[in-house]
């Protein structure tokens, strides 16, 4: 069973469609007992940094997600703030530590006087793939996904980085470390482009 | 930089769904009607986002407009944004727990501005639609809320700048003149706004041909161009639209031109 995270955050319903549009089972939930028997986790997540970790802290679901995932290697999909959750920390609505599952910190994107960047960051855009990897397989090596965002992960020469996006600058647009993944983009959201890569989360982890 | 986007705009009233003319309302058809003239899994292949607006003048029915929103979102696959009258969080929450990304927020922007700014502590800036309801008078422009039925005492210019400091991610610019008339977009308005704004703008209200996009997707401070013409882009309108679009330059996003029941249930 795939389970979707609920912690009072995210466009869960989105992602349960697009599972369910492809066949594949899933439930959401917040019982402990339910994340940590799931096959397949995926972390949503809609809204600041800041809140959902405090969501997450509040309901002991930090611990309760990690333990899974660093002991039974269960695989993980961060989506949008669920991908940012999954890194070190972030300056939204000030500082606060994510759940550290991979070590790249969130920023806001560098407003720069010379460029007039639009932030957020709304809309589709191209997913450059910088190396092979599962999640990306069978799509082409410049994807449209759609994202909507104003922080980011940056360092996009990260070894797990697998696809990266350029608004002002490269950023992480999608990282794969052996069984934790995460989009900054929305799959969900995505047509048949981001279908795919669910179908791909699901099939081959 | 995000590619340009094409969004259809769908006005609910009361159950239905009604094309609007400088305002005044007029009933299409219902949701079945909506769904036999939209096959919204397929359209969705032409058009970027999807915006569904509860212009219901009277007292609104949350659950209804929000099993609305689910009918519609079901095998669409593309963003869609939601609102009308938002005026609590069960609101704003049961419109995102129907298949909604993002939040339309218009006429509490002057009300009630600490309401959208716990909006923005929830779901963040990038989940909140500003829609503004503008009209020319006198050379000048003015903005609207109640549905375009109560004038607003302040500048424009200020407005925009009140709705950015409150932390909005998208604005959602309508021409109450040009809205249904299909006579192309009203431009004015962004001359009055810096060009270095960050904010994305989408422009609303008037758009009748593909041509009127491509005007509209062609402005340098235009990120998307909405239609709200419940009948001009029926059939193959969406689809002959988005081809003309990116055949005159305008960069779109493409997707797997794999065919999408394809997917259907392939895990099974």
């Amino acid at each position: 069973m795939i389970v979707i995270i609920d912690y009072g955050m995210g466009n869960l319903f989105s992602i349960q469609s697009a599972l369910h549009y492809l066949g594949a089972q899933s439930s959401i939930s917040s019982d402990p007992q339910v994340i940590r028997n799931a096959d397949k986790l995926i972390l949503p997540g809609v809204g600041s940094f800041y809140k959902a970790m405090s969501n997450l802290k509040t309901a002991h679901l930090d611990e309760v997600v990690k333990e899974p995932v660093i002991n039974k290697k269960t695989p993980i999909l961060g989506i949008c703030l669920g991908m940012q959750l999954l890194g070190s920390s972030s300056t939204e609505d000030g500082f606060s530590y994510g759940l550290g599952l991979i070590d790249s910190p969130v920023e806001r994107f560098c407003e720069n006087e010379f460029v007039n960047l639009k932030i957020p960051h709304v809309g589709f855009d191209t997913v450059t793939i910088t190396k092979k990897n599962k999640l990306f397989d069978g799509l082409d090596s410049n994807a449209d996904f759609y994202f909507t965002h104003s922080y980011r992960m940056a360092f996009a020469d990260q070894p797990y980085a697998v696809g990266t996006c350029l608004h002002g600058e490269r950023f992480i647009a999608a990282f794969e470390k052996e069984h934790i993944c995460g989009t900054q983009f929305h799959p969900e959201k995505s047509q048949t482009t981001g279908l795919l890569l669910l179908k791909n989360f699901i099939e081959k982890f | 930089m995000a590619k340009k986007r094409l969004i259809f705009t769908l006005l609910y009233n009361d159950g239905g769904f009604v094309l609007s003319r400088n305002f005044r309302l007029q009933r299409v058809g219902n949701i079945e009607w909506l769904l036999k003239n939209y096959d919204f899994s397929k359209i969705a292949f032409s058009i970027d986002e999807l915006i569904i607006l509860d212009v219901t003048r009277g007292q609104r029915n949350v659950n209804r407009f929000c099993d609305h929103i689910k009918l519609i979102s079901q095998g669409c696959f593309i963003p869609i944004a939601a609102g009308g009258g938002i005026t609590s969080e069960d609101h704003a929450k049961a419109i995102m727990s129907s298949g909604a990304d993002k939040l339309v927020v218009n006429t509490t922007l002057f009300r009630t501005p600490s309401f959208v700014k716990e909006l923005i502590s929830i779901y963040g800036s990038q989940c909140i639609i500003a829609s503004i309801d503008v009209k020319q008078q006198n050379d000048q422009t003015d903005v609207f809320i109640d549905n375009g039925s109560v004038t607003l005492d302040m500048k424009f210019e200020d407005f925009i700048q009140h709705i950015i400091d409150l932390g909005v991610g998208e604005l959602y610019l309508n021409s109450m003149d040009r809205d249904g008339t299909g006579h192309g977009y009203l431009f004015d308005p962004l001359g009055q706004l810096k060009s270095t704004m960050k904010v994305p703008i989408i422009i609303a209200g008037g758009a009748g041909n593909w041509h009127h996009l491509l005007e509209g997707l062609q402005h340098d401070m235009v990120d998307a161009a909405a239609t709200a013409n419940l009948f001009n882009f029926i059939g193959q309108g969406f689809p002959n639209a988005r081809r003309e679009l990116i055949k005159n330059g305008i960069n779109l996003a493409r997707w797997e031109p794999l065919n999408f029941s394809s997917l259907n249930n392939c895990l099974c």
